[in-house]
């Protein structure tokens, strides 16, 4: 039994290491600054403009599912169908246009627009669909989100395969818009300049709008949420169909790199939005996460993956660097909220 | 207002598959006055204030606020009728600021289109929830921390504070001395004696008989699901009310005040 | 945490799959009624039900292996069971469902073997229960069970690719250059046997060529592409690139396009997808080992039929289809007959 007055006291050592734990932002940044610092020693080629565009290129795609999915489990739920909804969105939409259009992949740069539009419009309808599933399953059928969206996961990768026939399919498209600005100094192409116009915005929802702050209600309370009078149902449909729209969008940002709708392009991508969410800061338990922090989170994973092929690593340590970096994340976590009292 | 009555339920039932939870339960409330509902673990207390809130529909039975029939298709529906409820344990989200927590369901956004679209005055709703809470005697300042970071008392005066703020006609308080000290627990019921002198129908569901005895104006008793007694405080001593809890001494129902 | 995730995904994908192929067998249940009237010569009199278990159900590959074993069952009246994972070409996903097959006791079992030690264990329970097991496009490590082992030759496949590769180059002696070769998976024996064929062929006539990284993209052509980018920045006097199969040939051709170095970078790539072979016409890919899938399907199903009907054993263990190079030269009609088709 300890003495009452250490009992009171707690230590200071760890009182300030709650503190710093607390800045989630801050670490985040500092240990992007060291993933850097690092990959730039060991390979002086990863600090250049071309390996930021590259990093930022990936980025692009697994940030706008990381931000579903942190809304998704901010609200108490989890969303499994999001990598499996990038590969058939980007089918349907590459087949919207080959087929339906009838436009083939000789149709390149300013001419795609037009048909691009189409199929963007009809990638996201998709990704919105699945989410409005996703929340049937949930709220009038009352299964588990795990389960629920492991369900349409499948489904989804099965109709993916039917639509595509297992092959990719090609139609117009404007490389360009992948591409970095200025290869010289703006590591920035068009398409990642529009996913951090979306992120943004969603960054704004989440942390300053009512649609934001129901979602951490759900997830923090679902019961004082509803006897607070707010539709509990009614905000889960949302955040579900927006996490299925961003991942449509992401299916047409995918598609944009490819140049055609791949139904394997998906394949593995809910795993690496749910680690990204989960270093940014976001808890599993729900009522916990920002923007920032997957934004950052996402970068992060992205920042690895390119220094491990850049130095000439295994991909295989990608795995265990990610491993190590969840441990930390949920560690600090637990850190933080050590001192009070539990929920 | 017919009879000074303000609120009240009459013959409600409610079951759970095959658990009778309410059985022809009556009881109304009236402004101005405190009721205290009291009786066993499983006596369908916290059932009957969730009926009177909103959450539970009943299988059968009649609610009537101010002599009119109503029915409540959710919560958001006693809200807007301006009943508030304090619930066992479950009122507050945890990972919301006090603040938030106050206004939720009613939050303030901003003027103009960023309005229209949810943008949230979080400014003016700090200052307000800080003035809300403080008018009826509660004293936390409501900064930018998560209710987590409250102790358990705190918590509580937080969410009775929100009740008795919002409260226009009618305050429902399931349990509202949980968690809280001697000291606490007599501030809040003085907030309780205070919402009375406002005018407001207080009805306090309480295992602590002592506060009961001490607040309250009429007594009502149940067990098993029913009704079993309604009488005014005066009628019961700590005694008579145990026994009365209990089945010791059989009392017969709905004795009007 | 990873190992159940696919576990459920298996469950849920099995599940789909087995609605989605429903469709498949429903196809050849009249031509079992006929082939009942028809053979006499059924070694137990029962009709003959053949389990194709292939990779990977998204891969073309694949798809055209479908077109060729659904041909060939329904000509010798057999039943056909295929399955698969929908997306994912690895072990842990194929030993279940191997598994659950099993379980429904085929006469004969059609393996290609995502891992040669991992699914030993399959083929040796199969063979304990009396199915008769075929090895296609990939082999376990133990033939002595398996009644025969058809393959397209891979390491032919992978020489031949450096042979094009070095072609477009343009190789003269005594100068240096540098190649990279993505593929897909490290354990697959296809993979691997490709990689060998290439690297003993660059090393044994273009010995100035030095293959500076090989990349592993688990058939994902978005991940094809990364590996792609950061080689791009890692390596600005890169020559040429191996694309050991269709994925990382979609992948890596839009890499090289988005980035503009169509005419600076040699693609040498395997499988006849359609999209990838439209790109030979444009010159963005210079050359296409294509292999006949479909042919490797119907021989498979021939050798097990045989066995049963009439107890005779192929010609040879190992059978070897050989390979065909689609480049510029080839003509527009055989284009067309080895382009890999899909229902």
């Amino acid at each position: 039994m300890k003495s009452i007055s250490s009992r009171l006291r707690p230590h200071v050592g760890r009182r300030r290491l709650r503190a710093l734990a607390s800045n989630q932002s801050a670490i985040l940044v500092g240990v992007l600054i060291v993933l850097i610092g690092v990959f730039s020693a060991l390979e002086p080629k990863f600090f250049s403009v071309a390996t930021a565009g590259n990093i930022l290129t990936d980025w692009g795609s697994v940030v706008l599912i990381a931000v579903g999915m942190t809304y998704v489990i901010i609200s108490g739920g989890i969303d499994l169908s999001v990598g499996a909804v990038v590969g058939l969105s980007s089918v349907t939409a590459a087949w919207t246009m080959a087929t339906v259009l009838g436009v083939g992949q000789d149709v390149q740069g300013s001419a795609a627009y037009g048909t691009m539009l189409v199929g963007a419009v009809v990638s996201v309808s998709v990704g919105a669909l699945v989410g409005l599933i996703n929340a049937f399953l949930i709220n009038k059928l009352h299964i588990a989100p795990f389960i629920a969206t492991l369900a349409t996961m499948g489904a989804c990768l099965g109709f993916s395969v039917i639509i595509s026939t297992g092959m990719p399919i090609g139609s117009a498209n404007d490389f360009s818009l992948i591409a970095p600005i200025d290869s010289s100094y703006v590591p920035f192409s068009w398409a990642v300049v529009a996913v951090i116009m979306v992120v943004t915005i969603l960054g704004f929802f989440l942390h300053k709008a009512r649609f934001g702050l129901y979602t951490y209600a759900v997830g923090s309370n679902a019961f004082a949420t509803r006897v607070a009078g707010i539709n509990v149902e009614r905000q889960r449909t949302k955040v579900y169909v927006l996490s299925g729209a961003l991942a449509g969008l992401a299916g047409m940002y995918v598609y944009i790199r490819l140049g055609a709708g791949s139904p394997s392009s998906g394949n593995g991508r809910e795993l690496d939005a749910i680690a990204a969410a989960v270093i940014g800061g976001v808890a599993l338990s729900g009522g916990v996460g920002t923007i920032l922090g997957t934004v950052l989170g996402t970068l992060i994973l992205f920042t690895v993956q390119s220094g491990l092929i850049m130095v000439g690593l295994a991909p295989d340590w990608k795995k265990v660097v990610v491993a190590v970096l969840i441990a930390a994340a949920v560690g600090a976590q637990s850190l933080r909220r050590g001192g009070g009292s539990q929920p | 207002m017919t009879d000074g009555v303000l609120y009240e339920v009459r013959n409600v039932t409610k079951s759970y598959g095959q658990v009778r939870a309410l059985e022809d339960a009556s009881i109304m409330l009236r402004a101005g006055e405190v009721v205290g509902l009291v009786g066993d673990n499983g006596a369908g207390k916290s059932t009957l204030i969730k009926v009177l809130s909103g959450v539970h529909r009943p299988d059968s039975g009649e609610i009537l606020l101010d002599g009119q029939q109503r029915s409540w298709n959710s919560p958001r529906e006693a809200l807007d009728a301006g009943i508030e409820t304090l619930y066992q344990d479950s009122s507050l989200a945890p990972h919301l600021t006090v603040s938030q927590n106050v206004f939720l369901g009613r939050e303030l956004t901003v003027p103009g289109f960023l309005g229209r679209m949810g943008f949230l005055n979080s400014k003016k709703m700090d200052e307000e929830a800080r003035e809300d809470l403080e008018r009826v005697g509660i004293l936390i300042p409501p900064s930018g921390r998560t209710v987590t970071q409250l102790s358990g008392g705190q918590r509580q005066a937080v969410a009775v504070g929100r009740a008795v703020a919002w409260a226009r006609t009618v305050i429902l308080l399931d349990e509202p001395t949980n968690h809280l000290g001697a000291r606490q627990s007599i501030d809040v019921l003085n907030v309780i004696a205070a919402a009375r002198e406002q005018g407001l129908a207080v009805m306090l569901i309480s295992h602590t008989l002592p506060y009961v005895l001490q607040v309250c104006d009429r007594i009502v008793v149940m067990r098993l699901g029913r009704v079993v007694a309604d009488a005014p405080r005066s009628s019961f001593d700590a005694d008579s009310l145990i026994g009365t809890i209990t089945g010791s001494i059989n009392s017969s129902p709905a004795n009007e005040a | 945490m990873k190992r159940s995730f696919k576990l459920f995904a298996v469950a849920g994908a099995a599940a789909i799959l087995a609605l989605t192929t429903g469709c498949s067998s429903t196809d050849n249940s009249e031509t079992a009624e006929t082939s009942a009237a028809e053979s006499e010569a059924t070694v137990e009199g029962d009709p003959i039900s053949i389990a194709f278990l292939m990779g990977a159900e998204a891969d073309p590959f694949f798809q055209a292996m479908k077109v060729g074993a659904e041909e060939e069952a329904a000509a010798l009246g057999v039943e056909l069971i295929w399955q698969g994972d929908p997306a994912q070409y690895s072990p842990e996903t194929q030993i279940p469902i191997v598994d659950a097959v099993l379980a429904l006791n085929p006469t004969g079992l059609v393996l290609i073997p995502t891992d040669p030690k991992a699914l030993q264990a399959s083929v040796d329970k199969a063979v304990a229960a009396g199915i008769i097991v075929v090895n296609v496009d990939t082999r376990v490590d133990d033939l002595s069970n398996v009644l025969t082992f058809i393959t397209g030759d891979n390491q032919d496949g992978g020489a031949k690719a450096a042979d094009a590769l070095a072609g477009k180059i343009g190789y003269a002696e005594g100068q240096s250059y540098q190649v990279v070769v993505g593929s897909s998976s490290p354990t697959a024996t296809t993979n691997q046997a490709r990689l060998e064929g290439f690297t003993n062929r660059i090393a044994e006539m273009y010995p100035g060529i030095e293959i500076v990284d090989v990349a592993y993209s688990e058939s994902n052509p978005e991940k094809a592409s990364t590996n792609v980018n950061n080689w791009l920045t890692k390596y600005p006097d890169l020559s040429g690139i191996f694309a050991i199969d269709g994925t990382n040939a979609s992948g890596a051709s839009a890499a090289i396009e988005a980035k503009g170095l169509k005419d600076k970078i040699a693609l040498v790539g395997y499988d006849a997808y359609p999209d990838n072979v439209a790109k030979i016409k444009s010159g963005l890919i210079t050359a296409l080992i294509a292999q006949d899938p479909a042919a490797e399907a119907r021989l498979a199903i021939q050798a097990i039929v045989n066995k049963v009907k009439d107890g005779v054993d192929p010609e040879s263990r190992e059978v070897v289809i050989p390979n065909v190079i689609l480049d510029s030269s080839t003509s527009d009609a055989d284009l067309k007959t080895y382009t890999y088709v899909a229902n």
